[in-house]
């Protein structure tokens, strides 16, 4: 596959080369392309910017140093 | 195997976006919290077979990808939901945690299949490439391409009708439209 050459450096994605792949895209116009993309980023934002619960600190404070084989 | 301090870090860093893309994926903030455990978990059992310099996120979303849709398909064996009316009253329950603003879109994504919304969450949202969708998915570029076009026209078509929808009835708008046709 000729797809390796872009991985390394795809991992963060910039604007541009997304645009670019939006445009690829016969069916949709640019602008709703632009807000699709737009709407779906400020949707997951919101949830990435959540705080992290309690529940995953605590349970990865507990697993640190010890055995993590079992469960809770 | 312990959980070395850098790696406790690495994996509490990935737990914000694990945990937004399971709440798009699933619609539901308590289950997304569960899976991302249970992919917590699974990750420390599994931390051999992760190879030390390549991309921890990545890893991390194709286990809880994986057991995302185990549980789902388990779940629909265990409910009887032959026209999915159960699937599609779960997904448009309001969720704590979830903002207004977004309601119709998330709405709209809840309707997309399960495949098209993970591919479109993957490329659109998560920042992964196209060649890293396709190995968390365990599918082809091209694969990941076609689903990720198809949500967007989907998303695209459920918005605009809602959009008219919202015009249509103001009166004026209403009549303007009319005219214009």
């Amino acid at each position: 596959m000729t797809a390796d050459k872009g991985n390394k450096s795809a991992r963060v994605l910039r604007e541009d080369d997304f645009g670019d792949k939006l445009a690829s895209d016969p069916k949709l116009d640019t602008v709703s392309q632009k807000r699709i993309g737009d709407q779906l980023r400020a949707m997951y934002d919101d949830l990435v910017q959540q705080p992290v619960p309690d529940r995953f600190k605590d349970l990865l404070a507990a697993l640190e140093g010890k055995g993590a084989e079992t469960k809770k | 195997m312990t959980l070395e301090p850098d790696l406790r870090d690495d994996l509490l860093a990935a737990v914000p976006s694990l945990r937004a893309f399971a709440i798009s994926l699933s619609g539901h903030v308590d289950r997304a919290d569960d899976l991302v455990q249970d992919t917590l978990l699974r990750a420390l059992s599994n931390l051999h077979r992760f190879e030390r310099g390549t991309n921890l996120n990545a890893w991390l979303f194709t286990i809880l990808r994986n057991l995302f849709h185990s549980q789902y398909r388990k779940r629909r064996r265990e409910v009887e939901d032959p026209d999915g009316s159960y699937a599609s009253r779960l997904t448009v329950q309001p969720e704590q945690g979830a903002r207004l603003d977004f309601e119709d879109f998330r709405t709209a994504l809840s309707t997309l299949p399960h495949d098209q919304r993970e591919a479109l969450l993957l490329i659109g949202a998560s920042g992964f490439s196209y060649e890293e969708a396709a190995v968390i998915c365990g599918c082809a570029v091209g694969t990941i391409k076609s689903r990720v076009n198809r949500a967007r026209s989907r998303l695209s078509s459920i918005l605009k009708v809602d959009a008219t929808e919202a015009i249509g009835s103001d009166p004026v708008i209403r009549a303007a439209l009319h005219t214009a046709r």
